[in-house]
């Protein structure tokens, strides 16, 4: 009985060794295999393998600083923020773009402790959120701790443009805006002045050409009368100029607000442009609802639809058709009114892709129209967009240009604000 | 006067702790108290809340200032939509507090930070309003000619403006001098206050109505709580940092 206890207990145990040498085996496993392939000992080969992961290292170290380096020098400013908008870094030009002196590397802190723009941490909130990079333009007012500073205080127009990074971090980019927003300032200022001067002998030449035009006789008549038409173009282009300059520099420039009513208003000016229109038998089609009534200014409005047909007339294939559709849509806010939205599309060439960012510049001209110049001759000022917008702006309205998926040309949308009741019953006027 | 000037090693010392404490609880990786790391990023997260509230009503108060100095309305109609959304801040940030103060059991410096938030995003509120009553008068003083002590004015708004954002800064530095600073800054507000006070109301034979004055003496009386209002800032950041009122 004890020779079987003895034996019992032998075997389980040489069992539980057998089992632990198999476990041991194969954990070692790996290990071990890969030693009989390396015919050299572990030691130096271990030492060999630390030296190049330092150099490794190293070099990844020479490399960031580097980088580190460049992004400190660059032009733009740069700065990182982590997950819990703590500013992580930022470089020499944003240090000094943002007024961040206060701020010393390796220093943990909030960025909006250290600069408080609403706009800045909006950007970089919907970066996060979004995980897209964002692109903003706003005006950064650094604020000041005197009042003398405040004085002499500048805001900067700045453009940022977000990126988000690893671990809810986010990168960003700022641009500064402000000499360009200067330079262009000053360009338009001088433009208006030369047009200024401009105006009042190109009037006194019109007045010479018309008196020269009574007493000619019909060989050199001919050649006054063309000169009288490009006197007259000049002078037009003079004053659509000064008209924009005085939009763009007096938001509020003087509308004469009354109450137009849209569907008539573009008949008319279809009716005024059929002339051209015929030439090429253009037909013209209108949907939409019969009356429309719009608080605006009439003769800007008119303005709008004429620059606006005239160019889709322009720019149309022979035999084609104009089509508007007019809608009102309710607001997009509780607290504006309802808006009127206007949808020109021709089945012309349309605009190229690399123009539409442009077309509401001022005399600003596709590349397209450059080449179709030399066979159509299409003549205008090229303000003619420009003057659009900045009336369709004044009206508190918006203007979108597109080029239209079915017929391929162009497709100019205008929405407008509605001040007016448009319910049927109050159609009768 | 008060113990904390002097000695003023305590203070040092005391303006420094949070954000070394900040550090410590990033740095520490088993952080014995998970509870304590959550409650500090939730106070984080607050202060980040309270500070964007502070740059909105920093711009509020720099649009009313536009509008009434250099007769920009534009600025004017914006005071409005910005009010709101300092509003919206006000009532979060309030609940906020709340919720962490029932639910997280604070220490005393957090509970200090948390109290002194609530009662100072009142302050901040307080004046985005004021902001909006002088973009109100803006709009009502337009039409007539600007009178002869509007650039005093102006200096006096810019007083106030520039009280507004040390009180600011004070508050992301939670720095307790700075703070108290306030009072002093304050005080030009309040010789500024009276003396355009004596000038606007002692005005003799004034042509036309008299509406301009009227609204020029509410314009000063509102940059002055303003002033105020920033005063008590500065002094709830100097209770978060060494418990003290004054």
């Amino acid at each position: 009985m004890v020779l079987l206890g003895f034996v019992l207990g032998l075997v389980v145990g040489i069992g539980f060794w057998v089992w632990q040498q198999v476990q041991l085996h194969r954990y070692l496993q790996p290990l071990t295999s890969h030693a009989y392939k390396v015919l050299l000992p572990l030691i130096p080969r271990l030492r060999q393998e630390i030296t190049r992961v330092k150099q490794q290292r190293q070099d990844l170290q020479q490399s960031l600083q580097t980088y580190q380096d460049l992004l400190n020098f660059a032009p733009l400013g740069y700065l990182q923020v982590d997950e819990e908008n703590q500013l992580v870094w930022c470089n020499q030009q944003a240090r000094k773009m943002l007024q961040l002196q206060r701020w010393q590397p390796g220093q943990i802190r909030l960025l909006l402790e250290l600069v408080r723009s609403y706009e800045l941490d909006q950007l970089i909130e919907q970066t996060r959120n979004w995980q897209k990079p964002q692109i903003r333009e706003w005006i950064f007012h650094p604020s000041y701790d005197n009042a003398p500073a405040m004085l002499e205080q500048k805001s900067l127009a700045l453009r940022a443009s977000s990126l988000p990074l690893y671990q809810g971090q986010v990168g960003v980019f700022l641009e500064n805006r402000q000499p360009l927003l200067e330079l262009n300032q000053e360009r338009d200022r001088s433009f208006s002045d030369l047009a200024h001067e401009l105006r009042t002998p190109l009037t006194s030449i019109r007045l010479v050409v018309e008196t020269l035009q009574n007493r000619l006789e019909p060989p050199l008549n001919r050649l006054v009368n063309r000169l009288m038409q490009e006197v007259d173009r000049l002078i037009n282009l003079v004053q659509s100029w000064l008209d924009l300059t005085q939009m763009e520099t007096s938001p509020s420039f003087q509308l004469h607000f009354e109450s137009v009513e849209v569907r008539s208003l573009i008949v008319s000016v279809w009716e005024t442009l059929e002339p051209l229109a015929q030439q090429q038998h253009l037909t013209f089609t209108y949907s939409g609802r019969e009356t429309l009534w719009i608080k605006a200014d009439r003769s800007r409005t008119y303005q709008v639809f004429l620059n606006l047909l005239d160019n889709s007339i322009k720019y149309s294939h022979p035999r084609a058709n104009i089509h508007i559709e007019a809608q009102i849509l309710p607001s997009k806010d509780d607290f504006s009114a309802n808006y009127l939205e206007i949808n020109i599309i021709d089945s012309g060439v349309g605009f190229s892709e690399a123009d539409l960012p442009h077309v509401f510049e001022r005399f600003y001209r596709g590349e397209l129209t450059a080449e179709r110049n030399s066979t159509t001759a299409i003549v205008g000022s090229g303000l003619g967009l420009a003057i659009v917008r900045q009336i369709v702006i004044a009206h508190g309205g918006t203007i979108k240009a597109m080029n239209h998926p079915e017929t391929g040309g162009a497709w100019i949308q205008v929405q407008l604000p509605i001040v007016m009741p448009n319910s049927p019953s109050q159609d009768y006027t | 006067m008060d113990r904390t000037i002097l000695n003023p090693e305590t203070l040092i010392l005391d303006v420094k702790k949070p954000i070394v404490k900040y550090k410590l609880v990033k740095a520490v990786f088993d952080d014995p108290h998970p509870d304590r790391s959550q409650l500090t990023r939730a106070i984080r997260h607050l202060e980040q809340d309270v500070l964007r509230m502070g740059a909105l009503v920093e711009q509020s108060f720099r649009l009313s200032h536009q509008a009434l100095f250099v007769r920009n309305l534009t600025a004017a109609e914006e005071i409005p939509r910005l009010d709101k959304k300092i509003d919206r801040f006000y009532r979060k940030i309030e609940s906020d507090c709340t919720v962490i103060i029932t639910l997280q059991a604070p220490t005393a410096q957090d509970l200090r930070c948390l109290s002194a938030f609530m009662q100072l995003v009142r302050d901040l509120e307080r004046i985005g309003d004021y902001a909006k009553d002088l973009a109100e008068i803006a709009i009502k003083i337009f039409p007539y000619t600007p009178h002869p002590s509007l650039p005093e004015i102006a200096l006096m708004s810019h007083h106030a403006q520039a009280m507004l954002a040390t009180s600011l800064v004070a508050l992301a530095d939670l720095d307790a001098a700075s703070g108290r600073h306030l009072k002093h800054l304050d005080d030009t507000v309040d010789n500024a206050y009276d003396h355009l006070y004596q000038t606007l109301a002692h005005q003799r034979d004034v042509p036309g109505v008299v509406e301009p004055i009227l609204l020029l003496v509410l314009a000063i009386r509102y940059l002055e709580r303003m002033a105020d209002h920033a005063t008590n800032i500065g002094q709830r950041v100097t209770y978060i940092v060494t418990g003290q009122r004054h």
